[in-house]
């Protein structure tokens, strides 16, 4: 027997018929908590299919290209945008979801985080201790650890540099990669597989264990009899093109939700508005929005080499922010090149002695909403850069400023409208802490988003329970980070994996 | 009657500034009508004239070939936007002319310095939305003139030939439009996992980065 038969994972060329499945549980979404939910519950004995719209990429079907790149793996071309404050988002649209095109960064959520949120929203099991044999189970299994040493380059050390002079905490960024080669290619795929994306790591657990995983298929609409769900309808969809194909229904005892913060809400209310007893699906949409700035050195810096995000700094999270390491592809980072013609031919021939790093924000007064547009299932984001929350990104950006320098830097590009291009000493810098910025005057980004479905100990007032059950249906949940009450103020992606393994142990027992 | 003599002037005046005079292209393509290929042509040599710090231009690097197929990959309604951006920017020259003579001629029929005029423009506008065009616009441009591998190569940016180990995933993986039966590995074709060894910088590039790649 071929190692291809062991498995039973469907591509879409192989699908020649309508699709009828039935199992004991339906996981939509193959991203970071889909992928951990379809394993966990598998190796417990239930009989699993993992729906999944993307398609699997090997490393043959990588775009080394940023931008062809993202219009392969991600909705909407990789240029998905808010409505309000215009930020771009992103989200992934391949089997893995975004743990093949993402940095592999893990924290676990701080503790006054985890603190507030069950203060806040009436949790009684969502506290740091209650979660972290939850983070131990995941690390262990994709050997999250700090980035070594021989792998950060010039571009994460000059950034600890900074740091230090200044006496700012900063430490390696835990990963989950084994055996990286500093490559810095995580956003377009990790070509050395080191990685451990979910297309590599729990999935083909998840298949080994007797899960059965249907890639390019789109569901539609969950299907409910009385007050409980008891499956998923869709279709089989081209990559792509997401040209409509044969039809696809799974029955299962169980639906878990996990296709990601801006599409679960967007399935509910294509369902017929579906456990909105609260009036909360879609509703309290938050992000991390980031900002970077771009620090040039007197010396090359060699930034394709090292860890794509390789250092961070926690120090000011009770302030707001979080500070990182960046790298992406060349073409990705020169968009954020200001200037034109020569001017910027000058700076683009520069990039090989610059270093980008950049900051999340918590920003808990920003809020927005996911809507399902009339036609498709792509959603409408909409979302507004509070006033009071523009100060968090004017700090960050001076901090951000004052370590480039302290690490040695001639001049920054702090990419702020208003302000001077460049900015040539932490003096000039000043501008950045002292002038009361617009929220239309910052370049920001969005990659984490949360809330659209959050969690909350009142039925009345969240759409889930702490551990993921929806309060207004039987036998439906969701997995993802829509579930977070308030943004977790670090990357979420393990956090997100520990509450999906928290809920398919409920699940396993019962639950 | 004069209304309508004006009305008439001005669609006539309208449908051949947007439709007539464009040059053939001198190749096919699949997503870019020919007066977006003049446009992108023009533009991309205003943002990336010939010499400087990066001798390649913008011209150099045909970035309607990259735009063309950055939009056959993009998704509809995104397509649709690229689209009105182009147009908007082309035709705007009626709105917001370019210093010097004739400045309201469309922009793919300004002289270079007029071109790059009106680019600074729209990237200087105290408007936020006039600003948000020109960052979309010239992020599609930069985003073209960093996939032509001699820029990469000037600035050592290309990427690196890189072995990519075979894992358990590779055994019934196929490409993407490829069936599951076309997949040949078998457990013997697995190879060890990355040791985690550095690359090194003088590490030989990728093959479609090498020199005379294109």
């Amino acid at each position: 027997m071929s190692a291809a038969a062991d498995v039973d994972l469907r591509v879409f060329a192989d699908y020649d018929r309508d699709v009828r499945e039935e199992a004991d549980v339906v996981v939509v979404g193959s991203g970071p908590c889909g992928a951990v939910v379809a394993k966990e519950l598998t190796d417990a004995g239930l009989r699993v299919l993992l729906l999944e719209e993307g398609p699997p990429f090997t490393p043959a079907d990588f775009e080394l290209d940023g931008p062809l790149s993202m219009a392969r793996t991600l909705r909407e071309g990789g240029l998905r945008t808010t409505l309000g404050t215009v930020m771009p988002t992103m989200q992934a649209i391949c089997l893995g979801g975004g743990s093949l095109v993402n940095s592999a960064i893990c924290v676990r959520a701080p503790e006054f985080v985890l603190d507030r949120w069950c203060a806040d929203f009436d949790l009684a099991q969502t506290r740091r201790a209650d979660l972290d044999p939850h983070y131990d189970a995941v690390g262990e299994f994709l050997g999250i650890s700090p980035t070594p040493e021989n792998v950060l380059g010039p571009r994460n050390l000059l950034f600890k540099k900074g740091c230090d002079a200044l006496g700012i905490s900063s430490e390696p960024i835990s990963r989950n990669v084994r055996g990286c080669r500093g490559s810095g290619e995580c956003f377009t795929g990790c070509r050395s597989r080191a990685k451990q994306s979910m297309d590599i790591s729990y999935l083909p657990a998840a298949l080994h264990g007797g899960a059965k995983v249907l890639s390019s298929v789109r569901v539609e609409e969950v299907l409910v009899e009385g007050r409980r769900a008891v499956g998923v309808v869709g279709r089989v969809v081209a990559p792509f093109t997401g040209r409509p194909g044969f039809a696809v229904q799974v029955r299962a005892r169980r639906v878990v939700l996990a296709a990601g913060c801006m599409a679960t809400p967007v399935l509910l209310q294509k369902s017929g508005d579906l456990a909105n007893g609260s009036g909360q699906v879609g509703a309290n949409l938050q992000f991390h929005p980031g900002v970077a700035m771009l620090g040039v050195f007197p010396d090359p810096v060699h930034p394709q080499f090292g860890a794509t995000q390789g250092y961070q700094s926690l120090h000011y999270l009770r302030e707001g922010f979080k500070l990182e390491t960046l790298w992406a592809p060349p073409a990705v980072l020169a968009v954020r090149m200001p200037g034109s013609g020569f001017a910027l031919k000058q700076r683009l021939a520069r990039v090989p002695r610059s270093a980008v790093w950049d900051a999340i924000a918590s920003c808990n007064r920003s809020l927005g909403s996911v809507r399902a547009r009339s036609r498709g299932l792509d959603p409408k984001l909409t979302w507004s850069l509070h006033e009071d929350d523009v100060p968090i990104l004017a700090k960050a950006l001076h901090t951000l400023a004052r370590i480039f320098f302290a690490a040695g830097a001639q001049t920054v590009l702090p990419g702020v409208h208003g302000i001077p291009e460049e900015l040539c000493s932490l003096a000039e810098a000043e501008v950045l802490r002292t002038r009361k910025f617009r929220a239309s005057e910052f370049l920001t980004g969005g990659n984490h988003a949360f809330c659209s479905t959050r969690m909350h100990g009142d039925a009345s007032r969240g759409v889930v329970d702490e551990f993921g059950r929806c309060h207004d249906l039987e036998g439906l949940y969701i997995a993802d980070t829509g579930i977070f009450p308030q943004c977790p103020s670090v990357n979420p992606m393990w956090t997100g994996m520990a509450l999906a393994h928290r809920l398919a142990g409920r699940i396993a027992a019962g639950g | 009657m004069w209304f309508w003599l004006l009305g008439a002037f001005a669609l006539g005046y309208a449908i051949a500034r947007v439709t007539f005079g464009y040059p053939r292209p001198a190749r096919r393509f699949d997503s870019l009508l020919r007066s977006e290929v003049a446009f992108l042509a023009g533009a991309g040599e205003a943002t990336f004239p010939a010499g400087g710090d990066i001798p390649a231009s913008g011209l150099d690097a045909d970035l309607p070939a990259y735009t063309d197929r950055l939009l056959t990959a993009a998704h509809p309604r995104m397509r649709l936007l690229m689209h009105l951006l182009f147009f908007l920017v082309e035709h705007a020259t009626i709105v917001f002319p370019a210093p010097g003579r004739r400045g309201w001629r469309r922009f793919s029929a300004l002289d270079a310095e007029q071109r790059a005029a009106v680019l600074e423009g729209w990237r200087t506008s105290r408007l936020f939305p006039r600003r948000l065009v020109f960052a979309s616009l010239r992020a599609i441009l930069t985003m073209g003139y960093f996939a032509f591998p001699p820029v990469l190569r000037q600035l050592g940016l290309a990427p690196y030939e890189i072995p990519t180990p075979v894992c358990e995933a590779d055994l019934w993986t196929p490409r993407i439009g490829a069936s599951r039966s076309s997949v040949r590995r078998s457990r013997a074709d697995l190879t060890p996992p990355s040791d985690g060894t550095p690359i090194p910088l003088e590490a030989p590039l990728h093959p479609a980065y090498r020199k005379g790649a294109r």
